[in-house]
């Protein structure tokens, strides 16, 4: 492997990283509780719980930029931003607060840069241009963490709408299984080893 | 199986024969080897009774929440640092372990590898390595083998003999379980290099045992409660048991604060919180603790006295010292078709080839390799990790990472040996407190350079394995710079013959106070090759059965 020092150090990147340098830590049970909520809110077309409209817009709008809406729904089909709004609510006021500033410091730039008030007002070229700007931040961690973790539990929680992440990664949700899981193991049992 | 709730009430001011501290892995074989030889037992467990049908594939909830494993949110914070001289910082979970009945045997990964021979006196054969603690145990193979028979027997192991186990008197009550593509991938490969891989020996039932179903193949076994029951912890297979002898009340929700001893020396009681907060002291004739490898010596050191001013049990200064994680490595493949190795069970076949590495390599250590899912097969943990490859972290090509990866990737990870250092430490924190006011668990850990040694020779290994399985494409990792926490938790109360250099004898007694048991991970001399929780049972069992006949002969 040619390439193994370069690529164990990608992977070392990959994986912890983006939760120690999430500033989001949630308690439990308050989360069930106001997943609940979100989750109404979103089948009712209501209000968010802690988002104010301009924010979830914003929140919607970095969110359809990590995980992209192209030839299949993205984190803005999925309702990533409920999910986000949802956990938020639940946040202790340091954590809300560092992303309020964190947030400011995006429409910040985007103001200096593009001379627009909201990020997104912004193409997704400038957008994508302002996002890897702020890519080694805690508030860019933070949200990429939240969009991702919309995206991939369980639809109850507000943002795998429809499961629409599970079916972009290819994970099947069912209860029981038999062999052949996949290709490799198919013709096992035939040709044994 | 009967899944009766507490059957009897014991009075608290009145001495029951046996309180045990812990209902995991442990504490729920001993719990119901106890109640059901007759003898009045109180369990004291800080988690709830969770059961199978409380279980989800919540990966949200129980990786991120602290659903199982408590975390500072729950009021359980811990601290971590490398070395004594180093700076202490708060961790999460450092030392992981679950909070609920049937401790970590609820939620581990299943596997279920029996010690071999050669762990149990492996400082004779190898030779002692200075600076460390390296030691021979107490007991050996033989004397242990009738109870890893009894645990794949009563707690339900499938398996299949391979070529290099250890002796057994009996063969596996059920068959090997169907073997996964990621496993294809592995044994395809390893029989290409002239290894010999074979069956993976799991805590997971293959067909109906003991009244227990076959697992289901849902794939959401490593972090999670089986949701019927195959998984063989000691919440499906041994409380039930224990509650069902009509001799065993189980108190939920109970956290442990002390054990008190009388002025002759013994323990009399085991003080500690219900629920509400409301403090209790259970009147007992022996204290067994089966709290795991953390909570069991900051119980000890909580339990200090004029009498025991080290802590309990503690005139070795062993206990919290020798703390052991077990190392380990992962290498990821991507290959052309569907893998899915995120069905069924984590591993269906291991590689023991390297179990004993060549004392000519320079460094002690030694391991095993299984074939997995590179995140547990879980959606969200697998999601955070894509583009792994060395492809973006977010935007359109990280979507196209993640139409790949989850289903297309195998991984090939090593579990590894150990080394038993006095620095490696689960002491009490000097300054924080978890919710009860009771100093934080704090953890200092640097493993050893053989350790260090070993991870490298695994993860070259598993490379060369991920390259002769054909993958397009590789990455992987193993913690290099050291180790920052870890869910096996050994060897910090080890067993020995000797009270200067180990905590209890060689049937799980105290060597300072008589009527003082310890069984759990702490008890571990050495570390294994990385799965202990069977070696952990079987001791469990050993442990109840000495019990048992010391106190039929009065001497509890």
């Amino acid at each position: 492997m040619t390439n193994a020092e370069l690529n164990r150090r990608a992977f070392l990147r990959a994986g912890g990283d983006a939760m120690k340098a999430s500033c989001i830590a949630l308690s439990f049970p308050a989360v069930l509780t106001a997943c609940g909520r979100a989750r109404q809110a979103q089948l009712a077309g209501d209000d968010f719980t802690s988002l104010s409209a301009d924010e979830a817009r914003e929140y919607d709008a970095i969110a359809a930029r990590i995980i992209p809406s192209d030839d299949t729904p993205g984190a803005r089909e999925a309702g990533a931003v409920y999910f986000i709004d949802n956990v938020i609510s639940d946040a202790f006021e340091r954590q809300r607060q560092a992303l309020r500033s964190g947030l400011a410091d995006l429409q910040a730039n985007t103001s200096n840069l593009y001379g627009k008030a909201q990020f997104a007002d912004l193409s997704p070229v400038q957008q994508d241009s302002l996002l890897t700007q702020s890519e080694g931040t805690e508030f860019f961690a933070t949200i990429r963490f939240l969009v991702i973790a919309a995206m991939f539990s369980l639809p109850e929680y507000g943002g795998n709408k429809d499961k629409l992440g599970w079916q972009l990664i290819g994970f099947e949700d069912r209860h029981a299984w038999a062999q052949p899981y996949g290709f490799y193991d198919s013709d096992y049992l035939e040709k044994g080893e | 199986m009967a899944q009766q709730q507490t059957s009897v009430t014991y009075p608290t001011r009145e001495a029951v024969d046996f309180v045990i501290v812990g209902s995991g892995a442990a504490g729920g074989v001993i719990a119901k080897e106890l109640s059901v030889a007759g003898f009045s037992v109180v369990v004291l467990e800080q988690g709830p009774h969770l059961k199978a049908s409380d279980f989800k594939h919540d990966e949200w909830s129980y990786d991120y929440n602290g659903g199982l494993i408590w975390g500072s949110k729950q009021g359980h914070p811990q601290t971590f640092r490398k070395a004594a001289d180093q700076p202490t910082r708060p961790a999460e979970a450092a030392l992981g372990y679950a909070h609920n009945v049937g401790g970590s045997s609820v939620h581990f990964s299943g596997n279920f590898w029996r010690f071999r021979p050669i762990d149990f006196k492996e400082a004779s054969v190898r030779g002692t390595i200075s600076g460390t603690n390296f030691a021979d145990w107490p007991i050996t193979y033989d004397e242990l083998e009738p109870y890893y028979t009894k645990v794949d027997w009563e707690v339900g192991v499938s398996g299949l003999q391979g070529p290099w186990d250890p002796p057994r008197t009996r063969p596996y009550p059920c068959e090997p379980m169907p073997i996964k593509g990621s496993d294809v991938l592995l044994e395809r490969a390893g029989k290409k290099l002239g290894l010999n891989p074979y069956p993976a020996p799991v805590a997971i039932l293959s067909q109906p045992h003991n009244g227990r179903p076959a697992c289901i193949h849902c794939g959401f076994c490593n972090g999670f409660g089986c949701e019927v029951n195959a998984k063989s912890s000691s919440m499906a297979t041994m409380i039930p048991l224990a509650l069902a002898s009509g001799y065993c009340e189980l108190r939920t929700g109970c956290t442990v604060s002390r054990v008190s001893t009388r002025a002759d020396g013994k323990a009399d009681e085991v003080v500690y919180w219900d629920a509400e907060g409301e403090e209790h002291a259970q009147r007992a004739k022996a204290v067994v603790l089966c709290a795991n490898g953390a909570e069991t010596p900051r119980l000890l050191l909580l339990s200090a006295s004029a009498q025991h001013p080290q802590g309990l049990g503690n005139s070795s200064g062993f206990v919290g010292q020798n703390l052991m994680f077990n190392g380990y490595t992962s290498v990821v493949g991507l290959f052309p078709e569907p893998v899915n190795a995120y069905k069924s069970i984590p591993a269906t076949r291991v590689i023991h080839d390297y179990y004993e590495l060549d004392k000519n390599l320079g460094f002690y250590g030694g391991g095993g390799i299984d074939g997995r899912h590179y995140a547990r097969g879980t959606p969200l943990n697998s999601a955070l990790m894509s583009g792994m490859f060395g492809g973006p972290k977010w935007g359109a090509d990280y979507k196209r990472s993640l139409e790949q990866e989850f289903t297309h990737t195998a991984a090939f990870d090593g579990h590894t040996t150990s080394l038993p250092l006095a620095t490696n430490t689960v002491t009490l924190d000097p300054t924080l407190k978890d919710k009860w006011g009771r100093p934080a668990l704090r953890c200092t850990y640097m493993d050893h350079p053989d350790d260090l040694a070993t991870m490298k020779f695994f993860f070259d290994k598993t490379n060369e394995l991920m390259e002769a399985a054909g993958a397009i494409r590789q990455a992987g990792s193993y913690p290099e710079n050291g180790q920052e926490g870890n869910v096996h938790l050994l060897g910090t109360c080890r067993m020995g013959n000797d009270p200067a250099n180990s905590v209890v004898d060689k049937y799980h007694r105290s060597h300072d106070v008589p009527n003082l048991f310890i069984c759990d991970g702490s008890s571990l001399v050495t570390s294994g090759r990385g799965q202990p929780t069977m070696t952990i049972m079987a001791l469990a069992f050993r442990a109840a059965d000495h019990m048992i006949q010391s106190a039929r002969r009065g001497e509890i």
